[in-house]
Order: structure tokens, then C-alpha cells, then sequence
């Protein structure tokens, strides 16, 4: 078999079908892959918010003041550090609020910029 | 999806007719997803042949070819413009097939296989298929080294250079491995025409 013979019988090799899904597997792994809505970090920023609330929830909610509590440490301003040292979790109600509403009283808007007026 | 490309060609939009890759590349970058489609429905066989000479098995080629194009639609913004884009997804397709193979050796702790079962040849009844078949029996029965170049000088008739560029061999090496391939392949239809007449 001479060289021409066999460069011709090379180029008239048919080539390798390929798989019938193949196409189909190619487009939707490339222009019709559907973007994921997050991002793998907003998932986990997600993750830890949800949990820091569910905790928080559970740790309000779980401490509700129950009457036989309430006769052992006694009502709102008895909660002190001694009575919160021996009930800690039903005086977690009244700290909680008291720290809310500080957050909630922080001036977080700038003050506005004294206007300067050019001369 | 290329019959809706040549209806509504976009301003800037110079070859007549069949678009050029270079075309193509311009309208996928521009957010055309149905050109990137042609794109694939141009070279996907070629890919795809490529992925399964070098592989030699039909769901690895299948993985490594998807791989390939998606990292070509990955990458698509650096293609350089004037570049031909046969040689850059072939690259990007010996590339995947290399590292699969490597992958492949470092988990079974062996070489794959430098010569095909030769059970696995077609069989057919016609003269020209039957040929055909010896043929590409003879191509599985390349050392990798020879198949790749061999498939490559099928797939891009005789551009040497590109045959080196996708390969990542000096243009000697290529030429060397070429004529070697060659020869075997000579040598095995030699052998198979002999057993026949015999």
C-alpha cells in the first residue's frame, strides 16, 4: 500500500458517531445550564442567619416565665444579678429587650453635612 | 437553531452565508446562545472522535468530550480572534483525554492498554466497509502516542503545525511519529490482507 493509498483511506474513514443524547447533554450542561439562585457563600451566610434566629428563638421562647418560676425569683424587678445567677434563662427575657431597643436607638443615619458654600 | 441564525443576521454581520467560527464566537460572547449551538453541531463529531481514540471507551469519550466543551464555553472570551477554532477545541479536548488517562493509570495502578482486543472489530459484509473496519482495527491497534497523531492528521488532513500545536510536540516529533504510525499501519493491513488470502 502506497502512501497516497493510504492517506486516501484514512480521510474516507467515517467518523466515530457520536451518542445520540450527546448533543442534547452538551447544551444543557452549557447554554441552557440553569444559573443556581445563590451563590455557595450567600448559602452558607444564609445557613448561619438562619441559625444565630433559630437559636435566639429557641432561647427566648424556651425561657417563656412559668408561675412556679415566677414565685421562686419573683416578678420583673426582682430580676437582678444575684436572681439572674440562679435563674438566668427566665432573665434573659427582660436583658434581650433591654438590648434591642439600645440596638434599636443607635444613630445609624449619618448626620447631615454641614453645607459649605463656595465664596 | 443555525437556520434562525442565518434569518436574522446581526449588524456587523460580514460573511455571506454559512457563518465563519470566528462569527459564531462573536455572536455566543454577544449572549447568542443557538450560536455556540452551531458551534457544537460543527465540531461535535470530530470532538467526539477525537475524545474516543484517544479514551477507547464510549462513555469515557462521551465524558470527556462534554468536559472539553464545556470548558471551551467556559473560556470562550479568551479564544483569540483569528485563531482556528478546530485546533483550540481539539487542544482543550486532547487535554481533558490527557488528564482522564492519567487519572485513570494513578487509580488502577496500571497502563492503559496499548493494543485493542481485536474481537472488538466490526464485522461486515460489503468489501469497502470491510476495509474500513481493518482500518480503523488497525488505528486501535496504535501505541497512544501514534493513534493521537494519526487521528488528528484524519481529523485535520495534512497541517502539521496545528497537529503540534494541539499536541503540544515540536513539528519534528510530530512528523516522526506520523511516518512511524504510518508504517505500522502499513505493516498491519499488510498482515490482515495476507490472512485473508491464506
Amino acid at each position: 500500500m502506497t502512501d497516497d493509498e493510504l492517506d486516501r483511506a484514512l480521510f474516507a474513514l467515517p467518523l466515530e458517531e457520536p451518542p445520540a443524547d450527546m448533543h442534547a447533554r452538551i447544551m444543557s450542561a452549557t447554554i441552557y445550564r440553569v444559573a443556581p439562585t445563590f451563590q455557595p457563600w450567600e448559602l452558607v451566610l444564609l445557613a448561619v442567619a438562619v441559625a444565630l434566629v433559630a437559636g435566639l428563638t429557641a432561647y427566648l421562647f424556651g425561657t417563656t416565665p412559668k408561675p412556679a418560676a415566677a414565685s421562686t425569683i419573683g416578678p420583673w424587678p426582682v430580676c437582678t444579678p444575684s436572681a439572674s445567677s440562679t435563674a438566668p434563662r427566665t432573665c434573659g427575657w427582660p436583658w434581650a429587650s433591654r438590648r434591642v431597643w439600645w440596638i434599636s436607638s443607635l444613630p445609624f443615619m449619618a448626620p447631615p453635612r454641614p453645607t459649605v458654600y463656595n465664596r | 437553531m443555525g437556520v434562525a441564525l442565518l434569518a436574522d443576521p446581526p449588524a456587523g454581520f460580514t460573511t455571506a452565508g454559512v457563518p465563519t467560527d470566528d462569527d459564531l464566537i462573536a455572536l455566543a460572547l454577544s449572549g447568542r446562545g443557538d450560536a455556540f449551538g452551531t458551534l457544537v453541531e460543527r465540531y461535535e463529531r470530530a470532538v467526539y472522535h477525537l475524545a474516543f481514540r484517544t479514551m477507547r471507551e464510549v462513555e469515557e469519550a462521551k465524558d470527556a468530550a462534554q468536559e472539553a466543551w464545556i470548558k471551551a464555553y467556559r473560556a470562550l472570551a479568551s479564544f483569540r480572534p483569528g485563531a482556528k477554532f478546530a485546533t483550540w477545541i481539539f487542544t482543550i479536548c486532547y487535554r481533558v483525554c490527557c488528564d482522564r488517562l492519567a487519572k485513570r493509570k494513578r487509580f488502577t495502578g496500571e497502563a492503559p492498554p496499548d493494543f485493542a482486543d481485536p474481537s472488538d472489530g466490526p464485522e461486515r459484509s460489503y468489501e469497502a466497509a470491510e476495509e474500513a473496519a481493518r482500518l480503523r482495527a488497525a488505528i486501535e491497534a496504535l501505541p497512544e502516542k501514534y493513534r493521537v497523531v494519526i487521528t488528528l492528521f484524519h481529523l485535520q488532513g495534512k497541517q502539521y503545525e496545528e497537529i503540534a500545536e494541539v499536541l503540544g510536540l515540536p513539528l519534528g516529533t510530530v512528523k516522526t511519529h506520523l511516518f512511524r504510525a504510518k508504517d505500522l499501519l502499513r505493516a498491519a493491513l499488510g498482515q490482515s490482507a495476507q490472512r485473508r488470502t491464506t
